[in-house]
């Protein structure tokens, strides 16, 4: 069921890309062809992005998750894969699956340091392309002006720079725990007297 | 290659050929089939969607750069420093230091103009070295003992050194100290009637009317109301207190430091109520900021800012918050949009 005024593409972005960094951590531990797992990224997320047309699950990451474990379980069934350890109870499963609490979802400025911080990993041509693209908001055109060179190639950096700058943002990130580090269990004590 | 890349090779070329301005009814037709295709393409745009929307959130750092003029790496990493940075924590202004050493070394009546404020500094009936800082200004003193006092924003202590006690009395405002160890002679810092009493040890204390604030980042401190036999501090502790009693947080030693950040020039905020940040930054500036939405009031932000620079952050909030600012010659009103 959908929600109004809520997408599914909507809630898609907002529930499910920020878990990615711990999909991918995931992932990496415990499938081996590390040149698959862009592909099974892709296919967990299709998947995914069925079911939720049909029902929208409570916990989006908890969801993210078991499609995942049977996403590679139903791969080693197939035979297409043998090098696979620990598909099911995995014990690194049960330490992800708490969902992102409120308190944990970036603020804007960490938002934005993440995005700085995924401008800055891009290589200089790229970084300055989109730079002038996204901030000064220039045409490819007058991008291709600016710096001396073609709109073909303008074209070309701005294509990188999407991919890249999604994989540094949802991908490579700090997770939100680093980000956030809102170390906010205080204990609040009272000593004095009245 | 893999599947998912040439996917993704697909998605980016149409999310960068809409974004291009030329993009007609048919494109969108276009791009609706391709998505319904597959659901594989769909996610695969979503997610470069995703990330090419939030890249959107660099023009909040425009304002601070020339058009046409890509800022370097370094450049943008100090605009948007680490709210943790501690080794930002203390390389003092030389100047402002030697300009209050010799303050100090004329101290018995002084006349200062400092911007628009005027402190005059007399020897009064009470004894001391008087020092005071305007609104804004940050400013480290060096005592004769070897300890050193930093003072924040509109702030004024009196400091008296006899052989059983070097005394320091804080007027108004905030100061760091940093006690040089000597047992024979407490360090004594008096706020109203409360008493702070360190040997050797790093502490701030701030008035807030007749409440103070105590923040202690190395040693051990003993702190003192009217009527209680007093509380022990020790470093990473923050503690109020509200009339006669103390309240204490135990933080850890960084996060005790972050809110001494105002050392070097600046104010950092975690997960703070806007109503209190922007309390904050009235203190360093003669301009306030007023809000005037209750709904503004209760957001909250993480960051780190330079105290005097309320412009940039009123821009920052007007960027990532649904909030317009409204400038007067003496306010800045903050309201929902």
């Amino acid at each position: 069921m959908q929600s109004v005024g809520d997408s599914l593409d909507t809630w898609f972005k907002r529930e499910v890309l920020p878990h990615e960094a711990a999909l991918l951590r995931y992932l990496r531990r415990i499938w081996r062809q590390s040149d698959e797992i862009g592909d099974l990224r892709q296919e967990i997320y299709a998947r995914l992005y069925e079911a939720a047309r049909k029902s929208r699950p409570h916990s989006a990451k908890a969801f993210l998750f078991s499609t995942a474990r049977h996403l590679l379980a139903d791969r080693v069934r197939r035979g297409r894969i043998v090098s696979i350890e620990a598909v099911g109870t995995s014990d690194a499963l049960d330490v992800m699956v708490d969902e992102l609490s409120p308190e944990r979802r970036l603020s804007a400025w960490q938002e934005l340091r993440r995005v700085t911080y995924a401008l800055n990993c891009l290589p200089p041509k790229c970084r300055e392309v989109i730079w002038l693209r996204k901030v000064d908001e220039l045409s490819t055109k007058q991008v291709a002006l600016h710096l001396g060179i073609s709109e073909r190639t303008v074209e070309g950096q701005i294509l990188k720079g999407m991919r890249l700058l999604s994989e540094a943002i949802f991908t490579r990130a700090l997770s939100a725990n680093n980000v956030a580090s809102t170390r906010s269990i205080d204990t609040e004590t009272e000593n004095g007297k009245e | 290659m893999e599947r998912s890349k040439q996917t993704e090779e697909h998605a980016a070329a149409w999310l960068l050929k809409r974004d291009s301005g030329h993009w007609s009814n048919e494109d969108a037709a276009r791009l609706a089939e391709w998505l319904d295709t597959a659901t594989v393409n769909r996610v695969a745009f979503l997610r470069l969607e995703a990330g090419w929307e939030k890249t959107s959130r660099l023009k909040a750092l425009g304002a601070g750069f020339a058009r046409g003029k890509v800022p370097s790496i370094d450049e943008l990493s100090r605009s948007i420093a680490p709210a943790s940075g501690i080794a930002e924590l203390f390389p003092q202004s030389r100047t402002r230091g030697a300009m209050w050493a010799k303050l100090s070394a004329l101290a018995a009546a002084v006349m200062l103009a400092i911007g628009t404020g005027i402190f005059v500094y007399t020897a009064g009936p009470l004894a001391g070295d008087r020092y005071a800082t305007p609104i804004g200004g940050v400013a480290s003193v060096p005592l004769k003992d070897g300890s050193s006092v930093t003072l924040n924003t509109a702030s004024a202590i009196r400091v008296q050194l006899t052989d059983k006690e070097r005394r320091i009395d804080l007027a108004r405002g905030e100061a760091f100290f940093d006690v040089a160890k000597d047992p024979a002679r407490p360090f004594v810092v008096r706020a109203g009637a409360k008493r702070i009493v360190a040997v050797g040890t790093k502490f701030s204390v701030r008035k807030e009317g007749e409440n103070i604030r105590v923040i202690v980042t190395e040693g051990l401190v003993r702190m003192e109301t009217a009527d209680s036999a007093g509380s022990l501090l020790t470093a990473g502790a923050i503690a109020r207190t509200i009339d006669a009693r103390i309240a204490v947080q135990n933080k850890s030693v960084p996060e005790a430091e972050d809110t001494l950040s105002w050392r070097s020039g600046y104010v950092v905020f975690r997960e703070t109520a806007l109503a209190e940040a922007v309390a904050e930054f009235n203190r360093y500036n003669e301009r306030q900021i007023v809000i005037q939405d209750p709904a503004v009031a209760a957001i909250r932000l993480t960051g780190k800012f330079r105290s005097t620079n309320y412009e940039i952050f009123v821009r920052l909030l007007e960027d990532t918050f649904q909030v317009r600012a409204h400038y007067t010659d003496d306010q800045i009103v903050l309201s929902g949009r």
